[in-house]
């Protein structure tokens, strides 16, 4: 009846070494022992109320129970809240998960650093009662409403006079004004920045100007994605990055850090980076598809612009339902970056990615009816024969990996909508293959198991290694001239995959190819019937095994590959 | 009552009123009943057979599900009544609850007392939590006795207000209810006529439950009229341990809440315009005389003082009533200290002046700065924190018994030179600077041996108290930076200290349900206020120095008077501890903050509740009144400081004071990052300051 059991009243009987203690004793002390821990609590309350806190802790306990003039319990000194866990297979039961200590390691470790010293800020909550936006105040709710005025109101300016400037928050009563120094260049517009945010400002950029790589940077980053007070600094912010980019082509860690700005400042919740957008995107775009990026052979511009893909994702993702035309400018504009073939073949490669990253519709959408024309153009490019230089072929080699893990993407995202076909007609698939069928087995094994990393591999590494050896030619890479010739089944484009045969099984491999490729052939009929029902992906899958030959195959997920085999 | 003296009653009363014919029925009824169960006729008054008949049957009925079958019944029946009368009702519903709960743990039925309490404490939680949670805990008839507030309870009535309408409803239904109920199981036995006669009977062995607890426990004031609208929730039953009547006439005192005669406000004024300042007090005189007479047709007539109008001219098209606003200070009645009360050197006089010349002038049009002291890393030490008046020092008190002072003139300094801190340039700041050598930033202060629970700055900022849960009350020298005096007196954790509005004097509120005068010249206190139920856990002094408030657990807040030690006001309606107080300038109001996140502010006049407050989510821990009580500051443990408007009450009192309807507004709510807001101060120069511990937890 009383919330605590005889069984305990009787468990600490016993424990503190009271033998013969009668049931009828422990049922009359249960209700009273929970009437005096109640009381206890009730005492503790007040002392966690006196304390000022909300939660209650084991010192309040203490206090309570001397207050009753009962030794308080020791051991149980809190630094912090305890942390309870509940107990496996009840609702409500909960213990403290304390962990057996070594008292050897306590003894022997060292002293743990010392707690900070308690300390004093000093900010304004408020000032003539308007919460100036500043880090230590909690970010305020109707920021929108803040934010269209200073939208209109600055922004203006901003496109007029090409500066920057912020419209004070609201009713521009802050004494801050006093104190608000212009920063850096002369503003149109009185406008204000508190003294913090502008060293902020100043910390940042100069972080990502000079000192991209440290940790601090790092910090930094954090900061920006996190922080709540940043919102008057995002113009600022949004012109020093198309200022740096627009300047800065040639310094690839730079260009890397910048990005990296942008990116958290996406992330941070606090910000509406919206209406900076159309200022942003032209110079995020650029990291994507610029011409060069850095002026060291080192850098790798590739690296990012994969990252500025992404965040182009990223941005369409998050503001394309309230900036419509957004992605479509996007797309065209990348598009047409591809298409040119004028436009050198890393601004092709940042096409394909970022079109890539906008998901698997847009690719086949946008991408896949131009491929072939695109393969036809690129494929001379990517031959030792026809292109001799080899910084341009490991360009090409670049796009068409770029290209092909785009496709695969998408037919991989095709497929995984089918609805898995009963394993039935797969059967029947695998009967009428007979051996061959087997056969395959095996080698989808086998190309599952060893040849799907070196695939991998080709698409980003394999040509790295043939730039950096450009003077002598390895096994491997000419492996793989040999080896196009003598692909007569698909002698018009060049197979990716036979590079990726390992050198040292060269003829076995090879002959095994053969089977595999007759085999895809037959792989190509059989397709259209298995998938009557949509003919269309079925069509393109065949297409792109057309024009990919068989690297495409490692991206069909395993059960459609297994079925259509 | 026993069940055969009920049978003794009602053949005695039949007698008496000659009923001899239903006398007998009873008898013979009774004689036949008993036949047809023990087939041997007996003499019924005297035999104890019969008695023991009744006892069993009254036994078999008298079983606590009884309780639990007639309170449900009462409450569908409340619940299915008029929204006109279910607010009213609801109101019975609740004590009947309680008491049902303690007459069953009276009895012993422990179990059933455990089942009926979870069944329906629903119903009572939103109003009466913490009354549910203090009663769960009791568990045998002994604890009934030991618990305060269940024995206070036990012991005294509550008063109901409920309109005649109602009341007669009540009864009837309880009559009506039991009638049906009754008739189904019984009747059949009986012929007509006895069962008339014992319809009477069987209602009280029926629903003697609720019937006896609504005539022993509830005290109904029967009012003529409609009933009350549930917006007038200032009447809200609080079962409180003493007497409400007792309130009532304690509340009838004289209160004096008049300003002092020649405090500096008036001396300014007095310099200020000569004329106008004579007129007012020879009005005040006269109000003084007769305050309640007086009050509403105070303010309007006087002319506005200069000072007011130089300020107001931003807000000149409602001139009438920023007039009506600005007198509320000037127009309060002045009295005379009961105290010696120190006196000022004229330097300082000099410099409070100046202030008050300065003083930017705040209404719900104009919002006062407030500048935020964020103590970080205190790893949950830090107990309470204060603001000396001119906002230069800044005291905490710690859990670890030590008592740190910041001295922000020096911190602003350091931060200046660092180039970080720019912004508190405004802090007005007087030459107190707390001599301070070490590498710390602060003044250090230990002596205590318990946690430090409050700590208050003298009117000049020379003295800090602090108070602690080592019974002991501290008075440290800021100059000298050493403990000057131990005031022990106190025999549990003194909650809270807090020095006279002129200074020398002091209050002090304790676990031990008293709160104590001193002064700084004496160990011993000098008035014992004792009358509290339980703790008392906050204390302030009233602007003219001659009263205190007191805030406590027992959820009432009172008022005493200083040179007598009397109660002179009873608060009653907050629903939860009462954590912070604050009196307004001008001596008419008072405001306190409870546990729940409720402000109520109080007439000090007639002791009533002017509107409650309502908005904060969580604990109210410091309250503070702008210096021409304009505005009322509050500060919560939900991270936020609220600006109300007081002023518009104030006036909507004045002017309708009937209406229930005068909520204060809310003017602004000021969120911190994730810090509680331990306490609040106005400068004299209306600058606010507040302080409050970074918790990370949130």
């Amino acid at each position: 009846m009383s919330i605590v059991p005889k069984e305990t009243v009787e468990v600490i009987a016993q424990s503190i070494g009271i033998s013969n203690f009668s049931t009828d004793a422990a049922l009359a002390l249960a209700p009273d022992v929970e009437y005096r821990i109640r009381e206890i609590m009730q005492e503790a309350i007040k002392c966690m109320r006196h304390s000022r806190r909300t939660t209650l802790t084991t010192d309040d306990v203490d206090e309570a129970l001397k207050l009753r003039n009962v030794e308080p319990v020791y051991g149980f000194a809190s630094g912090g809240p305890l942390r309870f866990r509940r107990a496996i297979g009840y609702r409500d039961l909960f213990y403290l998960d304390d962990k057996d200590v070594e008292f050897k390691d306590v003894i022997e470790a060292p002293l743990p650093r010392a707690p900070l010293d308690t300390s004093i800020v000093c900010h304004w909550l408020a000032i003539e009662g308007v919460q100036p936006v500043i880090p230590e105040n909690a970010p305020v709710q109707g920021y929108n409403f803040l934010w269209q005025n200073s939208y209109t109101g600055g922004l203006e300016c901003n496109v007029v006079c090409g500066r920057l400037a912020i419209a004070a928050p609201s009713n521009g009563t802050n004494n801050e004004q006093k104190d608000g120094l212009p920063v850096e260049i002369k503003l149109p517009v009185k406008h204000i920045l508190s003294r913090e945010l502008q060293l902020y400002f100043d910390k940042i950029t100069e972080l990502a100007v000079s000192r991209s790589d440290s940790v601090l940077f790092k910090q930094a980053l954090v900061s920006l994605a996190t922080d709540s007070g940043l919102h008057p600094l995002v113009p600022y912010f949004t012109y020093f990055v198309a200022d740096e980019v627009s300047r800065g082509l040639n310094n690839y860690s730079l260009l890397f850090a910048l990005m990296r700005v942008v990116w958290n400042l996406l992330q941070n919740p606090h910000i509406q980076i919206e209406p900076y957008l159309h200022q942003l995107m032209p110079s995020v775009v650029t990291c994507l598809v610029a011409k060069r990026l850095g002026n060291r052979l080192a850098d790798n511009h590739w690296e990012l612009r994969d990252f500025t893909a992404k965040l182009v994702a990223a941005i369409c993702k998050r503001y394309g339902h309230v900036y419509n035309t957004l992605q479509t400018r996007l797309t065209k504009t990348l598009l047409n970056a591809l298409l040119d073939p004028k436009r050198a073949l890393t601004q092709h490669y940042g096409a394909v990615q970022g079109l890539a990253a906008l998901g698997p519709n847009v690719v086949r959408l946008l991408l896949l009816p131009n491929l072939g024309p695109y393969l036809s153009l690129l494929e001379p490019e990517m031959l030792l024969e026809k292109q001799k230089n080899e910084v341009k072929r490991h360009e090409a080699w670049r796009v068409y990996g770029a290209l092909l893990q785009a496709a695969g993407q998408c037919i991989y995202d095709r497929l995984k909508i089918f609805p898995p076909l009963s394993s039935l007609p797969a059967r029947s698939v695998w009967k009428t293959n007979g051996i061959v069928a087997t056969l395959s087995n095996k080698r989808k094994t086998s190309m599952d198991l060893e040849e799907q990393p070196p695939l991998k591999k080709i698409a980003t590494d394999g040509p790295v290694d043939a730039v950096s050896t450009s003077s002598m030619p390895t096994p491997m890479e000419e492996d793989a001239t040999a080896a196009t010739p003598l692909d007569n089944s698909d002698a018009d484009h060049p197979s990716p995959s036979s590079v990726q045969i390992p050198p040292d099984s060269g003829s076995e491999s090879r002959s095994k190819r053969d089977k595999g490729d007759s085999q895809a052939q037959k792989l190509s009929a059989i397709l259209p019937q298995v998938w009557k029902d949509d003919l269309n992906s079925g069509k393109l899958l065949v297409s792109l095994f057309e024009l990919f030959g068989e690297g495409i195959l490692s991206f069909i997920p395993a059960p459609e590959m297994s079925l259509f085999l | 009552m026993d069940e055969l003296q009920v049978v003794e009653f009602v053949a005695t009363y039949l007698k008496k009123k000659g009923f001899s014919e239903a006398e007998n029925a009873l008898q013979a009824e009774i004689q036949r009943n008993k036949s047809s169960n023990n087939t041997n006729p007996i003499d019924i008054l005297n035999d104890p057979e019969l008695s023991k008949f009744f006892r069993t049957f009254s036994e078999s009925e008298d079983g606590p599900a009884r309780y639990q079958d007639e309170y449900s019944k009462l409450r569908s029946w409340t619940y299915s009544s008029l929204d006109l009368y279910k607010h009213e009702l609801l109101h019975v519903l609740y004590p009947v609850f309680i008491h049902c709960f303690m007459d069953l743990v009276a009895k012993g039925h422990i179990q059933e007392a455990r089942t009926f309490f979870n069944n329906f404490r629903e119903d009572h939680e939103m109003m009466h939590l913490r009354d549910l949670q203090k009663l769960e805990g009791v568990l045998s008839p002994s604890h009934l006795e030991e618990m305060e507030f269940a024995h206070s309870l036990r012991h005294s009535k509550v008063n109901i207000k409920i309109c005649q309408v109602l009341y007669l409803f009540l009864f009837t239904s309880l009559h009506q209810n039991t009638y049906i109920v009754k008739k189904s199981n019984h009747c059949q036995s009986f012929y007509q006529y006895s069962y008339e006669l014992l319809l009477q009977y069987l209602h009280k062995t029926q629903s003697t439950k609720m019937l006896g607890i609504i005539n022993e426990r509830i005290n109904f004031q029967v009012s003529p009229g409609q009933p009350s609208s549930i917006s007038d929730d200032a009447e809200i039953v609080t079962l409180i341990g003493s007497n409400q009547d007792a309130a009532n006439q304690i509340n009838q005192k004289e209160v004096h809440w008049g300003l002092l005669e020649d405090s500096l406000e008036n001396r300014l004024e007095k310099t200020g315009l000569i004329s106008d300042s004579e007129k007012a007090e020879g009005e005040n005189k006269e109000a003084e005389i007769d305050e309640n007479k007086k009050r509403p047709v105070e303010g309007g007539k006087q002319g506005a003082s200069i000072k007011k109008l130089k300020k107001d001219k931003a807000i000149n098209a409602t001139a009438k009533t920023s007039r009506l606003e600005a007198n509320t200070v000037s127009t309060a009645p002045r009295v005379k200290p009961d105290l010696a009360l120190p006196v000022m050197p004229t330097e300082v006089e000099q410099s409070i002046l100046e202030d008050l010349r300065n003083r930017v002038h705040l209404s719900s049009a104009a919002l006062p700065s407030v500048s935020f002291y964020t103590f970080i890393n205190t790893h949950n030490g830090l107990n309470c924190a204060s603001i000396s008046q001119d906002g230069s020092l800044v005291a905490g008190g710690f859990s670890d018994s030590s008592l740190k002072v910041w001295d922000m003139a020096k911190l602003g300094q350091q931060a200046v030179s660092s180039g970080l801190q720019g912004e508190n340039d405004t802090t007005p700041r007087e030459d107190i600077i707390g001599p301070n050598g070490r590498k710390r930033s602060y003044t250090l202060y230990q002596g205590h041996s318990g946690p430090v629970y409050s700590a208050s700055f003298s009117p000049l900022g020379d003295f800090i108290l602090s108070s602690s849960a080592d019974t002991t009350i501290r008075l440290w020298s800021t100059k000298l930076n050493a403990n000057l005096v131990c005031y022990k007196g106190h025999n549990y954790p003194v909650w809270d200290v807090q020095f006279n509005p002129q200074g020398h004097y002091f209050a002090s509120s304790s676990h031990d349900r008293t709160a104590r005068i001193w002064s700084m010249d004496r160990i011993q206190p000098l008035r014992i206020m004792a009358g509290h139920l339980s703790d008392v856990d906050c204390v302030r002094w009233h602007i003219n120095c001659n009263y205190i408030a007191t805030g406590s657990s027992d959820k009432t807040v009172r008022l005493w008077d200083v040179s007598s030690g009397e109660c002179v006001r009873i608060f009653i309606g907050h629903r939860s501890m009462i954590l912070s107080l604050a009196m307004s300038p001008d001596g008419r109001y008072m405001a306190s903050g409870d546990e729940d996140g409720t402000i109520m502010m109080w007439d000090l006049a007639s002791g009533r509740c002017v509107t409650p407050l309502m908005g904060h989510t969580s604990c109210v821990w410091t309250l503070a009144y702008s210096c021409e009580g304009s505005l009322l500051a509050s500060g919560s443990a939900d991270c936020t400081v609220k600006l109300w408007d007081v002023t518009t009450s104030t006036k909507v009192l004045k002017t309708e004071e009937k209406s229930g309807t005068n909520r204060l507004r809310s003017l602004k709510t000021l969120p911190t990052k994730s810090t509680p807001v331990y306490s609040l101060q106005f400068s004299r120069r209306n600058l606010l300051f507040a302080a409050g511990a970074l918790s990370k937890t949130s």
